[in-house]
């Protein structure tokens, strides 16, 4: 159990820790609950794994590659298809442990439209449109770096569901806070920021980018200071709709989990970290709840937007 | 459908008991790390932080547990910054371990000849199958070695006889010798006693010394360098023998959590990509070599 101090609220959903486990880092939310100690109980919400309208493979190997501070990642949105997710996978997760997100994908419009309204007749928490993903030929980063399309995107999805709507920002975009307002106008309920930057790593003695999609997505401390930046910068567009930011981008610890909500973040996202720590939840909790008590804050979104700009 | 692994996977501050360097850049590391030792099963692998310069684990398979002194042994090979690091490590150390991961060899029912072959850094699930398969009195296991640096041990003349094998291959590695398992060693760098060649010819001289119902009972296992593993699917579907396979892909999450490490398995012609780290290490060959197994099958 976690500390009722981190209970929040976020678009309606009712979190016991502020802690989001990110998208395609977790699965599709029980791989992780074979670690012992592990357990789904210790975070507010978990994204599952990137689902398209039918199965993909994904890309081919090498998928991952550990870079200074971080990783490159080209999964390729493998997953089994949105109803092999919500006839197959859904029914096993235990939605008294947590909030699920589901993270939808797709190369089309009609693909976007299709997933979210077959999540939206299912159990599922809330929707996360990831219009952001950088390793896929169409849809994904395409959409996400137009800001019109990014609209039409949210717009269509929002069309078919009540639930949650959650959109994934893209860092690999010219003016993130115009983007965000136009997916608040088409209606967003809250955003994640940031999805990966796009990256490469070369094998010199092949003379190949190690990465079998020659370019990946790169998570980790590394895009820590990027994310920050675009979290403060989403923030002030957020701040008068009252629309929430879940803060992510190489988190690391409790103090970077803080540094994101000061920028503007109402909850906080862990994804490459689990792989370095697969404990480091209740960690992050128990530092945050510290912080909280030696500043006097009552609650987590007391916290949020806290930064104090330089003069 | 493939069912990936479910045992669970411990999470321990492991200590370094010893580190012992051999020629090639090859370490021997024994780590105290009692609940790992107690639950790892050969073909299983631990994932490693190497050091607080390299966030990102490694993976190493185990090579030997001893559950009852609570230590688990590591043969590895320098071959970046985080097996440097790793090599770096003095007794009393603090690693982080995850494990034991992956889904062990399982022997299949009618096996009663095991043939192992490790090639490299691919020996110590060999070893740690050899090990586990001595407890099963009606198996008779033989294990061959090939290593392109010296052997990570020192090599000894064998007291087993085995059939078929060119005049002269007689090295063995002493620790199989101990337990009773027969084994020999092949290299092309000319070491004295070993097969100068791969250590599949080695295998086929001994396959071809056995008769059509001793083949029935033979089940290869093995773990090595890509071009090796297809050599030994090679073998696998030239003398239609069941053949076990272990794997290596890049891993991050090595829980099954990210899809980073997968490769393309096929059954029942359908090709999906699977998760080295869960799902496998260890594969059937003719899951992974399709082709090598359909061939035949055209042939006939
Ligand atoms: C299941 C499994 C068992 C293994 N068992 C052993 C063993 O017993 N002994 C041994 O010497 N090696 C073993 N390996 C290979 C070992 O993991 C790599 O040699 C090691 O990760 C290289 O790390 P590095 O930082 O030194 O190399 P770098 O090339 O600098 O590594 C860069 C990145 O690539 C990854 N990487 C590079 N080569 C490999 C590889 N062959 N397999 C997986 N990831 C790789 C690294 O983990 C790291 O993330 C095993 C790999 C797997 C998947
Ligand atoms: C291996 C891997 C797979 C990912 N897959 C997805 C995905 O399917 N959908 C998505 O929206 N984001 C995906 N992401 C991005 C993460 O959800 C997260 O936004 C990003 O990694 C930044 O956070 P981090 O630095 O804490 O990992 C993936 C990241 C990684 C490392
Ligand atoms: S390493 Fe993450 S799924 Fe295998």
């Amino acid at each position: 159990m976690t500390e009722p101090l981190l209970k929040t609220e976020l678009c309606g959903l009712h979190m016991d820790s502020l802690i989001v486990l990110l998208s395609g880092c977790v699965g599709f939310g029980e791989e992780y609950t074979r670690v012992e100690g592990f357990s789904n109980r210790d975070v507010g919400a978990i994204c599952l794994k990137g689902t398209t309208g039918s199965l993909r493979p994904g890309n081919a190997p090498h998928r991952i590659y550990e870079t200074p501070a971080g990783m490159l990642n080209a999964i390729g949105l493998q997953n089994p298809g949105v109803d092999a997710v919500v006839d197959n996978i859904l029914p096993t997760l235990d939605f008294s442990e947590t909030r699920f997100i589901a993270n939808v994908s797709g190369s089309t419009l009609e693909e976007y439209i299709e997933v979210t309204r077959r999540f939206d007749d299912s159990p599922i928490d809330a929707i996360e449109i990831n219009i952001s993903c950088p390793n896929v030929k169409e849809g994904g980063v395409a959409f996400g770096n137009d800001p019109a399309m990014s609209a039409r995107v949210v717009e269509a999805c929002r069309g078919v569901t009540d639930k949650p709507l959650i959109t994934k920002l893209s860092p690999n975009q010219t003016d993130i806070a115009a983007n965000a307002k136009g997916c608040i106008e088409a209606g967003t309920d809250g955003f994640s920021v940031i999805n990966t930057l796009m990256g490469m790593a070369i094998d010199i003695e092949s003379r190949k980018p190690v990465i079998g999609n020659n370019q990946g997505g790169l998570s980790g401390p590394a895009i820590k200071p990027v994310a920050l930046l675009k979290v403060h910068q989403v923030y002030q567009v957020c701040r008068e709709h009252n629309i929430p930011i879940i803060g992510q981008g190489g988190i690391n610890s409790a103090r970077d989990a803080i540094e994101f909500l000061l920028a503007g973040a109402s909850a906080v996202g862990v994804g490459t970290a689990l792989f370095y720590d697969p404990l480091i939840c209740p960690k992050i909790n128990a530092g945050i709840a510290n912080y909280m008590r030696q500043h006097g804050f009552a609650s987590v979104s007391d916290m949020t937007g806290c930064l104090q700009l330089n003069g | 459908m493939h069912k990936s692994y479910r045992e669970p996977i411990k999470l321990e501050q492991a200590s370094v008991i010893s580190q012992h360097h051999f020629d090639g850049e090859q370490h021997i590391l024994r780590l105290h790390s009692p609940r790992c030792a107690q639950a790892a099963k050969a073909g299983q692998f631990v994932h490693l932080t190497v050091g607080p310069e390299l966030a990102l684990r490694r993976p190493i398979s185990i090579m030997l547990a001893d559950a009852r002194q609570g230590y688990i042994d590591l043969l590895y090979k320098v071959v970046g910054s985080g097996t440097r690091i790793l090599s770096q490590r003095r007794p009393g150390d603090s690693i982080s371990l995850l494990g034991p991961v992956g889904k062990p060899f399982s022997v299949s029912q009618g096996t009663r000849l095991p043939l192992l072959i490790g090639g490299g850094v691919g020996m110590p699930p060999m070893i740690f199958l050899a090990h586990e398969l001595r407890q099963h009195k009606q198996l008779q296991p033989f294990v061959i070695l090939g290593s392109e640096v010296a052997f990570p041990f020192d090599l000894e003349p064998s007291q087993h006889l085995v059939d078929g094998l060119p005049d002269g291959v007689i090295a063995c590695m002493p620790l199989l010798q101990q337990w009773g398992i027969p084994s020999r060693l092949a290299s092309r760098q000319g070491f004295a006693g070993c097969h100068d060649g791969f250590v599949t010819d080695l295998a086929r001289n001994w396959l071809d010394t056995l008769t059509a119902d001793s083949l029935k009972q033979v089940e290869l296992f093995s773990c090595g360098p890509e071009p090796m593993l297809q050599a030994v699917a090679q073998l696998a579907a030239d003398y239609d023998l069941p053949c076990q396979l272990s794997l290596e892909e890049y891993m991050a999450c090595a829980v099954g959590g990210c899809a980073g490490c997968t490769v393309a398995v096929t059954s029942q012609q359908q090709t999906r990509m699977q998760r080295v780290c869960v799902d496998g290490p260890v594969f059937a060959a003719r899951q992974i070599y399709p082709d090598l197994f359909t061939t035949r099958q055209v042939n006939q």
